[in-house]
């Protein structure tokens, strides 16, 4: 019976942390992949907007190509945040461009 | 959720439990069997001459003195001497040549034995009642030998050996001419009374004053033990047994009945348990206590040290009345079961506590974004058949907020993100909308028109 304890110890923290560990993994996760959505629905905003602009701006294709750039690295969610406001910051000048 | 609340209390507890037991568990391995038939607690250790006051006042004369009394008559008693015989059965037993006797009184020094042994001219000598010629030496070795020689200082068996034995014939059967009997009324009374306000009675003549407390807590640890000390019987008449008739009078008590050297026990057990004491203890002591002159305390107490040491051997399957249970070792062997179960309780609750959202899918605070998605949608495709290069870019801003939220919905990201890209769609459609030349297009205007 002496192998109980042993056994019995690794069960304890193994269950303990993984019931620890996976809702917080799968929390980060969404974040992830929800802060990926918004980044990704930006640039293809973005993209939009610079279709739509006749006259090229030089800053906001670069702001633009560095967003696209995070993105095909993938990465975390602050990676994302970060694409997602060099989109934003792109379109709203494409837009600028656009109406001016 | 009560239920959910109720699991992780269960939950809790059951880890609280699995530790505690394993705390115990660890603990518990410090404390060893400890019964040991090695560590009775009875004095043990050697005795030095004289410590235990065993030497007498008594004394022998010079050797020269000894030599000249025993050739002057076959059997000589120096004074002090206690052991006696069947004088007709020895006499009968050396036949036509006599042999000389020298009988010395217990409890010599060593240059006194020296002394006795040194008188070439006796064939026995009798020291106390060891009883030893030429080189032969007559041991006792039945109760009722132990009995005979030290209740009442009778050799008739030793010296009808010895003589056997010098003489090269066969051993013969053993004779006990003291007999015993069975006390009067009166004298039990008389003992009876005096036990039950002592529990020890000491009849004249007796040396036992006071029973040795340490040794007979130890050895009748119930307490309640009563003894009776006699002296040497030294009269040929039959010699009261007090310890039947005392057991009769208090059952369920060990009667410890003292003659002399010789002690018996009566009560509980006795059948059993006293000849396995007296045969441990005389078989040991029977040649000290035969030279010697021990008082009477000290051979209790050593006795007594024997009952101890029979009493924690553990033999007759007699339940060892000195451990008590003890409830952590009692429950031992059900720890591990506590242990497995609490175990499986937490491992089942964590496994089902992660299982329960891949179960049941969230619910959707907001039942709305599929429908609004819908909505917007459609209106996206009428617009799209009216935009003109003023409202297109907004359009496809608008349619490409909208696949976003499509595909956001289908990844079953949270509803806030959901409605953020919705309303960003609806902001983006409704810039078109304002841009068309036709009115009823902007999405709030749509929509409730859909919906009514």
């Amino acid at each position: 019976m002496g192998w109980v304890w042993p056994f019995g110890v690794v069960v304890l923290l193994g269950s303990g942390f993984v019931a620890a560990a996976v809702p917080r993994l799968r929390a980060a996760a969404l974040r992830r992949r929800t802060a990926w959505s918004a980044a990704h629905a930006a640039i293809a905003a973005a993209g939009v907007s610079r279709d739509a602009c006749a006259a090229g701006v030089a800053e906001a294709e670069g702001l633009l190509t560095r967003a696209e750039t995070i993105a095909a690295g993938r990465g975390g969610a602050p990676a994302a945040e970060r694409a997602e406001e060099l989109a934003r910051r792109a379109d709203a000048l494409w837009r600028e461009a656009a109406r001016g | 959720m009560a239920d959910r609340r109720l699991r992780g209390v269960v939950r809790w507890v059951a880890l609280a439990a699995a530790v505690a037991a394993l705390v115990i568990f660890v603990v518990a391995q410090r404390q060893s069997v400890d019964v040991s038939y090695g560590r009775s607690p009875s004095a043990s250790g050697g005795v030095a001459e004289g410590s235990a006051g065993e030497l007498s006042d008594a004394s022998v004369p010079p050797v020269e003195e000894m030599t000249a009394m025993v050739a002057g008559a076959d059997v000589v008693r120096l004074p002090g001497s206690v052991a006696r015989w069947d004088e007709d059965r020895v006499r009968a037993a050396m036949g036509g040549e006599p042999l000389r006797i020298l009988v010395a009184p217990p409890g010599l020094d060593k240059a006194e034995a020296d002394r006795v042994g040194d008188v070439r001219e006796a064939d026995i000598r009798i020291v106390g009642t060891r009883v030893s010629g030429g080189i032969y030496q007559a041991f006792g070795d039945s109760v009722d030998d132990w009995r005979a020689q030290f209740g009442a200082g009778d050799v008739t068996s030793l010296l009808l050996t010895l003589i056997a034995g010098m003489r090269e014939q066969p051993s013969p059967a053993d004779v006990h001419p003291v007999r015993w009997r069975e006390p009067t009324a009166a004298e039990v009374s008389a003992v009876a009374a005096q036990l039950r306000r002592t529990g020890l009675y000491t009849a004249p003549g007796a040396t036992l004053t006071e029973v040795p407390a340490r040794a007979a807590a130890s050895a009748f640890p119930t307490g309640s033990a009563l003894y009776v000390a006699l002296p040497r019987h030294s009269s040929d008449e039959p010699a009261p047994r007090y310890g039947p008739a005392l057991t009769r009078l208090f059952p369920g008590t060990p009667v410890v009945e003292l003659h002399g050297d010789w002690i018996e026990y009566h009560g509980p057990q006795a059948g059993e348990f006293a000849e396995v004491v007296a045969a441990s203890f005389y078989s040991q002591f029977a040649d000290r206590l035969s030279r010697y002159a021990y008082p009477q305390a000290n051979v209790l107490g050593a006795y007594l040290g024997r009952v101890t040491d029979v009493r924690y051997a553990g033999l007759f399957d007699r339940p060892l009345p000195y451990r008590p249970a003890d409830p952590v070792r009692v429950a031992l062997p059900f720890l591990p079961w506590l242990f497995v179960a609490c175990v499986g309780v937490f491992f089942a609750l964590s496994v089902q506590s992660l299982l329960r959202p891949l179960r049941r899918r969230r619910p959707r605070e907001q039942a709305g974004a599929p429908a609004r998605l819908a909505g917007l949608t459609a209106l996206a495709v009428q617009m799209s058949a009216l935009t003109d290069s003023r409202s297109e870019a907004a359009l496809t801003r608008g349619i490409t907020a909208l696949t976003a939220a499509r595909s956001a919905l289908d990844d079953d990201l949270p509803d806030a993100h959901v409605r953020a890209l919705l309303a960003d769609a609806e902001s983006h459609l409704d810039e078109a909308g304002r841009l068309l030349p036709y009115p009823g297009y902007r999405p709030a205007d749509y929509l409730r028109g859909r919906l009514a």
